[in-house]
């Protein structure tokens, strides 16, 4: 009777178990779904022409013509993307590479009263960019520098320091020390020790720093459509707004427009995804 | 030919006092061993020689050259890291290269000493991989190649073994040693609390305790001459019994104690040492008692056996002594039996007993004429 009961409560076991795997999976494939799809219906849209699109939205198009791709391209995608690319490399480089130096001197220097330095720097995380939008207009114009690449670089730089120093310090808290220590008696100094040892062993987290800046300086925009007024320096999403407003009622070449934009950033993604989640879950938590 | 000596040596971090006013003198060519319990300021010190921490005052002098404020690179001193500390992202050759490198060495002197320095270690056939491709005593020769590849005055080794299973240990172990014979100049410093390793690879051991340094001597002198009841209890495995006594009689060339638990031992204690009603301790090694079957006679202990450990040749008897709740440890030959609860008396030699004073330090009074004459053997 005692092996009845057991077998019996084994079973229910058994079937929660795996009623909790067909649920967890039918949860994780909707998600899937909800952000996926829109993806997919936007760059299928760009196949139809206009008609076939309003007569019916959700069907798959006739035929794989890329004609709105070449239009949208060849109406000014091609300067949007050129410039995005060289705002959002430009930034992400010179993020990283400040927000690791500073990483480095607030988790490896012996200066005294530390955590105020790291609460200044990451007390930045709370500044809204929207309130210093004014003093920063005034200061790139008497700098030279509005309407210019550099603006958006020093900005998107600027503003996003604090939270890859963030990202960056939590990583090397958990380098060992023994390595800096090592070097220290091979006869290293500080910037060879950063070079050589500290910076390589940080590969993970410096992907995820530039991934995460390229996701937030590919679509930043208010910053672009205050800080350029040119068509030549407009990014990505500022042009977007002005194929919009150009082809307002062409929403195929808008859709082709809108994902040619986003291919290279989704692209970017999956091809550093591996290194983006070790980076993160590494760094988390300290 | 280095020597190196330690003058009043302090590290202090704020107000909390880790070295206390260490004072030794390392000759050229020594293998010096520092041991003690965690926390007693062994590694400290490594690291203060090294320059990896600064001291806080006194003098280090490496060769008559005063080395305090001097660059840890530019000390002639390697040193061996716990972790091994190997930098991942670099193959091994690289990692043993890395030092010449960062002073500028030539390539092909580079090469050669890497070679060099590989070829000795055996591992010729790993330069080109990374360190997550090599076995634990690999990673561990990487690590001293990385040391012998830049030629330096003094080795420094912080538990280079702990990371190691007990095999790769032993066999590490005696590769280190082998090392220093095929470096009989180069003056070597190894920290551990391993007594095994101290006892086999010094030419002198250093016990620490509490940051100051509670006795320096060969292995031998440590385990037959302990200073004080720290080092004996810390020196030997298993530790060294220690019962407490009280001086009962006293004559001119002897003093008669009472152990805790009523037996009864005579001394040789020379005049002006033991007086009449001083406490002391007694010490007595496990592999030092002998079991026999008489009982009644002075200097004659009788105990119950609570546990029994079989090591194969030999087996650990851990006995209840009336008068204390301390266990009294005792080394037996592995062929004889023992059952739990057992009753068994045993003695040891006059000159195996180890006497301290009321501060818990040797007397250096072992009595053997005495135990003689008391009848014990």
């Amino acid at each position: 009777m005692s092996i009845a009961y057991q077998s019996s409560e084994t079973e229910r076991t058994d079937f929660a178990a795996v009623l909790a795997k067909v649920c967890l999976v039918a949860f994780l494939t909707s998600l899937g779904i909800v952000v996926l799809y829109p993806l997919l219906w936007m760059a299928l849209n760009g196949f139809k022409t206009n008609a076939e699109m309003f007569g019916n939205p959700f069907a798959l198009p006739s035929g794989f013509s890329i004609a709105n791709y070449i239009s949208a391209w060849n109406q000014g995608i091609r300067n949007y993307i050129a410039t995005s690319v060289i705002v959002t490399l430009g930034s992400a480089i010179c993020t990283v590479l400040v927000s690791a130096w500073t990483a480095y001197g607030l988790t490896r220097s012996k200066l005294p009263g530390k955590p105020f330095f790291v609460g200044i720097v990451l007390g930045g995380l709370m500044l809204s960019p929207t309130v210093a939008v004014i003093p920063l207009v005034r200061m790139m114009q008497d700098l030279g520098l509005y309407n210019t690449y550099w603006a958006l670089i020093i900005l998107y730089t600027a503003f996003r320091i604090p939270f890859t120093t963030f990202l960056i310090r939590a990583y090397m808290l958990g380098l060992p020390r023994d390595l800096d220590e090592a070097a220290i008696m091979d006869g290293a100094s500080e910037g060879q020790i950063f070079w050589k040892v500290t910076l390589p062993l940080c590969k993970p987290i410096l992907v995820s720093c530039v991934i995460l800046h390229v996701l937030f300086a590919w679509n930043e925009y208010l910053f672009a459509m205050i800080f350029t007024s040119g068509a030549d320096l407009q990014t990505l999403p500022v042009g977007l707004t002005s194929i919009m407003a150009k082809h307002g009622t062409n929403y195929a070449v808008v859709f082709a427009a809108m994902t040619l934009s986003a291919l290279p950033i989704v692209m970017t993604f999956f091809a550093a995804q591996r290194f983006f989640i070790r980076g993160l879950a590494e760094g988390i938590g300290k | 030919m280095t020597d190196l000596s330690l003058r009043n040596i302090r590290k202090a971090y704020g107000d909390y006092e880790v070295l206390h006013e260490i004072n030794l003198e390392v000759k050229s060519g020594e293998f010096i061993v520092f041991v003690g319990p965690s926390g007693c300021g062994k590694s400290t010190l490594l690291r203060s020689i090294a320059g990896l921490e600064t001291i806080t005052s006194g003098d280090l002098v490496i060769d008559g050259e005063r080395m305090n404020s001097v660059a840890p690179s530019k000390r002639g001193i390697s040193m061996v890291f716990q972790s091994y500390a190997l930098y991942p992202h670099m193959t091994v050759y690289e990692n043993m290269a890395f030092g010449l490198r960062i002073a500028g060495t030539a390539k092909a002197e580079i090469d050669a000493r890497v070679c060099k320095a590989a070829e000795i270690l055996q591992l010729d056939k790993y330069l080109q991989r990374q360190p997550k491709a090599l076995s634990g005593g690999q990673r561990q020769r990487v690590a001293i190649g990385r040391a012998i590849v830049r030629n330096p005055r003094v080795f420094l080794f912080d538990e280079p073994l702990s990371n190691l299973d007990a095999a790769l240990r032993v066999a590490t172990r005696i590769e280190i040693a082998k090392l220093k014979q095929s470096m009989p100049d180069v003056t070597m410093i190894y920290v551990t609390h391993d007594q095994v390793e101290a006892m086999t690879l010094a030419d002198r051991i250093v016990v620490f305790k509490d940051g100051r340094i509670e006795q320096v001597g060969t292995p031998a002198e440590l385990y037959k001459r302990p200073a004080n009841l720290f080092v004996a209890q810390f020196i030997g495995s298993p530790a060294m019994n220690i019962r407490k006594a009280t001086v009962t009689d006293r004559s001119a060339t002897s003093a008669r104690c009472l152990l805790d638990g009523g037996v009864v031992i005579e001394l040789a204690a020379e005049p002006g040492k033991l007086s009449k009603g001083e406490p002391i301790s007694i010490g007595i090694r496990p592999e030092n008692t002998r079991i026999h079957e008489d009982d009644g006679r002075d200097g004659t202990f009788t105990g119950t056996i609570d546990l029994v450990e079989h090591l194969g040749e030999v087996q650990i008897l851990y006995l209840d002594l009336p008068g204390s709740s301390d266990k009294f440890l005792i080394k037996a030959d592995g062929e004889r039996s023992f059952a739990r609860k057992q009753k068994i008396c045993f003695t040891a030699r006059p000159q195996d007993i180890h006497i301290f004073d009321a501060l818990g330090n040797n007397s250096e009074m072992r009595g053997k004429e005495v135990f003689k004459n008391a009848g014990l053997f």
